[in-house]
């Protein structure tokens, strides 16, 4: 039913104005960073993760509640559109992309027309030129043609002034449309020197030119530059907001026609809804029950007649378990429980009969012994009406119970994926197992063995390389993506202990290298052979060391080569059972790649 | 409104009784009577808290500050909103130990650093705000503010919930570990039982401000004698037993405003009968070390009708 397939969702992280000057690289909080699932049609969908792995803005992107940056998700394709699409995407045939966008275009909630570079960039200028115009020419000759004689010296003057001063601004607050052009230094420093120099030329020149200059030119010089002056300011001030509106029509008109967007989308959001986690803050405190359900009917138009919709809404809330209806409808949010609260919200999820839900967390927030009930509710939901859900969850033992099929996430990728039974009775990816090993279990006598990791996630901007569990990762080896700063850090902890006297400093050279430099007077070849030693002898407590491929001389100092790796891929062992692990998988080719 | 209603227990030293129960039970305000630090609006109308020898409801303001921290700690709820965001940690950490050591700041800031070290934190981060350490971090940070007075028995209340599955294990043994090297006791109090299973080894079950069951953890979890407790297992999904659907129990938890007459749990009981709905169970011991409140079991006497008078301010 539901087919994503490498949705990448990246915030950009907001910078000072400085450093946005100095137009180093951006930085993204990389949420969900290619992740491909299937959701059949019926059944339970778990996703399941700590805080932070990015399987609520999965959802969210699904749902186009967040806008994907990068890849598909498809609803009702059919099978061989979407093995033409897998095809084209293996194979690269010479018009392949244009090809894939078809197909994207016509299913896939994400697709965005991509607009040619200077297609977009025409587009965006045209609309802030034209705003620029129409705002610095309008209230000049406006005010010319109202007020005879008014401004016929210095009328024009402020008005070009007007006039420079927006289409400055503009050209200096227009988005850098690729990702690598940053708004160049220069352009501000331009509009600033323009901002003082174009009034004197303008006001030295004009004046003496203009029929009927009075004599006293020193003054008129200094009034028609404070006034245009002024006039360039507030053209600075006014285009970013004018050129930003006009161009977003402008671009916005265009891509509203195509796709899966616009009207289209509305009529299929309809068959696709959202459960949210916390029922105290996602129902108004000022709807009644009967407005909050009654809505989403109202804005979709689907029913007009008032008994036609009360009619609807306590149909829906009769399945959602509150009955009679008529006893909740008129309640307010805070006259009800937790459990009923959740089961409105429910009940405003199922007015529009969806086919689709996102459930995010829908009963974390209640108590254990209504929990059961929303659940069972929400179970026999799906096979009386039919519906599928997209269930996300931090709690595995739920995931256990509700999933026919899970996804583990661990920053923004999927780890592990199968029937509950494939990843829950059998994990096979470390982070998997050490997850399910430390879910408490109210049986005392199903006490296991826990593998608690080291640490915390790391940051979503900064993401490891190669496989991005493995500094955590009780069991990584050589291939799992060692960075050079991870073996110098090892290598430099070592050192602090004392067990490497002839080292004096440690030193990440590039990605692949790490410089040691020796004390005064130590011979690298002996220093070589204790650092090897040493190596070997700590493998095993600090995996880090496993990283190292080879220690060599290099004149005066050694270098630490480090072993090639590659980020894992999720490949697939048994049908429907994928692991993102190179313990599991085989080694990919040893190829260095750089993702970050 | 009656919050807490005729809870008792006994904890021994280096004990771990876990507290459990739904929201609205009075496992929180339960805790607070402990260290008597109730709101204005409330008050312990009877009965006695007795902390090696010596009540802690008579003894006088000046007695319970001393007590307070120094000997009786607790860890609050929601670390985030219990540290002040604008002190950084050291200075938190030092105030009870200045307090009532009458040490000075630099003697309490080595005494901060060793206690930082003891949950797992680097001592040089001493002088961060709280906002720099993550959900986690910020526990630890509780949990060594908690020990900064070498207390004898250690309230946490609710230390994990919040928390990732991950981070959770990471906390919980950290407190088994300096329960351990300390000889602490420790009420731990949760609404998720499966947090006590792995923790306490004596667990009491509150409901509607009531004791319903209070017993050892594995024979509680393992064979529950009051119906609440049945329910109340059963309705844990667990991810080492069968995939089935967990049970529940029907209704809504009590107002405790206007609570049932009789046995609190009776409206959503299975099992209640006539008796449960005229009189109030008392807890008795149902078999050895075992106690219940529940008209199941014959060795369980009414408790007598009492009526309370209260001023009103």
């Amino acid at each position: 039913m539901i087919r994503v397939r490498d949705l990448k969702v990246y915030f950009p992280l907001r910078r000072g104005l400085l450093r946005e000057l100095a137009g180093r690289a951006a930085l993204w909080v990389r949420a969900v960073d290619g992740v491909s699932f299937d959701v059949k049609r019926g059944e339970v969908f778990c996703l399941v993760g700590e805080s932070g792995c990015g399987k609520t803005t999965t959802g969210k992107a699904i749902l186009r509640l967040v806008e994907a940056t990068e890849g598909d998700v498809f609803f009702e394709i059919p099978t061989e559109e979407y093995r033409r699409y897998e095809e084209l995407r293996s194979r690269g045939a010479p018009d392949a992309a244009a090809r894939i966008d078809a197909i994207r275009r016509k299913y896939s909630f994400s697709w965005k027309e991509q607009l040619a570079w200077d297609t977009q960039q025409i587009l965006t200028w045209l609309g802030a030129v034209a705003a620029a115009f129409v705002l610095g020419l309008g209230p000049p000759a406006f005010a010319a043609a109202v007020i005879p004689g008014a401004l016929v010296d210095t009328g024009f003057i402020i008005g070009a002034s007007l006039l420079c001063g927006l289409l400055i601004g503009v050209i200096a607050s227009l988005p850098p449309t690729r990702p690598s052009t940053r708004t160049p230094a220069g352009l501000a420093l331009l509009s600033i020197l323009a901002f003082n120099l174009l009034p004197i030329v303008a006001a030295t020149g004009w004046p003496a030119t203009l029929p009927n200059a009075p004599s006293d030119a020193l003054g008129i010089w200094a009034r028609v530059w404070g006034s245009a002056s002024f006039a360039m300011l507030l053209g600075v001030i006014i285009a970013p907001a004018a050129a930003g509106g006009a161009s977003k029509i402008l671009l916005g008109r265009r891509r509203e026609t195509e796709g899966l967007l616009g009207i289209k989308m509305r009529t299929l959001r309809r068959r696709l809804h959202l459960i949210f986690q916390d029922p105290y803050e996602s129902l108004n405190p000022k709807q009644s029950v009967f407005e909050i359900v009654s809505e989403p009917l109202v804005v979709n138009r689907i029913a007009h007649d008032p008994e036609e919709i009360a009619a609807l809404v306590s149909r829906s809330l009769e399945d959602a378990g509150l009955r009679p209806a008529e006893e909740f409808v008129l309640r307010f949010p805070h006259e009800l429980s937790g459990g009923q609260r959740q089961r409105v919200s429910i009940a405003a999820a199922l007015a529009l009969e969806p086919d689709f839900i996102v459930a995010d967390e829908p009963v974390s927030m209640l108590d254990v012994s209504i929990r059961t009930e929303i659940l069972q509710l929400m179970m026999d939901l799906r096979e009386k009406r039919g519906l599928t859900y997209l269930f996300i969850t931090h709690d595995l033992s739920l995931a256990w119970i509700l999933a026919d099929r899970l996804a583990v996430m661990y920053l923004g990728k999927i780890v592990e994926q199968g029937t509950a039974e494939q990843v829950i009775s059998h994990p096979k990816h470390p982070y998997t197992k050490a997850l399910i090993s430390v879910v408490p279990s109210p049986d005392p006598r199903h006490l296991a063995k826990r593998t608690i990791l080291k640490g915390e996630r790391p940051d979503a901007v900064n993401i490891p390389s190669g496989c991005r569990f493995h500094p955590r990762c009780p069991v990584a080896f050589e291939k799992c993506g060692w960075s050079a700063d991870e073996v110098a850090e090892e290598l430099r902890s070592l050192s602090a202990g004392g067990l490497l006297p002839e080292i004096a400093g440690i030193q990440a050279q590039d990605a692949g290298t790490v410089a040691i430099v020796m004390m005064p007077g130590m011979s690298p070849g002996s220093a070589a052979a204790n650092l090897r030693r040493v190596v070997s002898e700590n493998r095993d407590s600090r995996l880090a060391l496993k990283g190292i491929a080879d220690i060599r001389e290099n004149g005066d100092a050694i270098h630490v080569t480090l072993e090639a790796w590659a980020e894992p891929a999720l490949v697939e062992l048994e049908p429907g059972n994928a692991v993102a692990c190179h313990l599991v998988t085989r080694p990919a080719e040893a190829v260095p790649t750089v993702t970050a | 409104m009656h919050a807490v209603d005729g809870v008792s227990f006994d904890l021994d030293e280096g004990e771990a009784l876990g507290l459990a129960g739904e929201s609205g039970c009075g496992k929180t305000t339960t805790a607070l009577a402990l260290m008597r630090l109730l709101p204005y609006n409330g008050k312990i109308i009877s009965g006695s808290i007795v902390f090696r020898g010596r009540d802690l409801v008579k003894a006088s303001d000046m007695r319970i500050r001393k007590i307070r921290w120094k000997e009786i700690s607790i860890i609050f709820q929601g670390a985030m909103n219990s540290l002040n965001p604008v002190r950084n940690i050291g200075q938190q950490i030092a105030e009870p130990i200045i307090l009532h050591e009458k040490v000075e700041e630099d003697e309490a800031m080595k005494r901060v650093g060793e206690l930082l070290e003891l949950v797992g934190i680097n001592r040089d981060r001493r002088r961060d705000f709280p906002h720099e350490f993550s959900g986690g971090m910020r526990q630890r940070v509780m949990i060594a503010m908690a020990l900064a007075c070498n207390p004898k028995l250690v309230i946490a209340d609710e230390p994990v919930t919040a928390l990732d599955v991950m981070i959770q294990a990471q906390i919980l043994e950290l407190l088994e570990r300096l329960r351990k090297e300390l000889h602490l006791s420790m009420i731990l109090i949760s609404h998720d039982l499966s947090v006590m299973a792995e923790t306490c080894e004596k667990v009491a079950i509150m409901y509607g401000g009531k004791m319903m069951e209070v017993g050892k953890t594995v024979d509680v979890f393992t064979d529950p004698k009051h119906p609440y407790t049945q329910g109340l297992v059963a309705a844990f999904p667990d991810i080492r037993g069968q995939r089935t659907m967990p049970a529940s129990i029907p209704g809504d938890v009590p107002s405790l405003i206007n609570p049932p007459t009789g046995c609190v749990f009776h409206p959503r009981c299975k099992f209640a009968f006539d008796r449960c709905i005229a009189a109030e169970p008392a807890l008795a011991d149902v078999t050895p070390g075992r106690r219940a409140a529940c008209f199941l079991y014959p060795e369980v006497s009414e408790v007598p009708p009492r009526t309370i008078t209260m001023e009103v301010h």
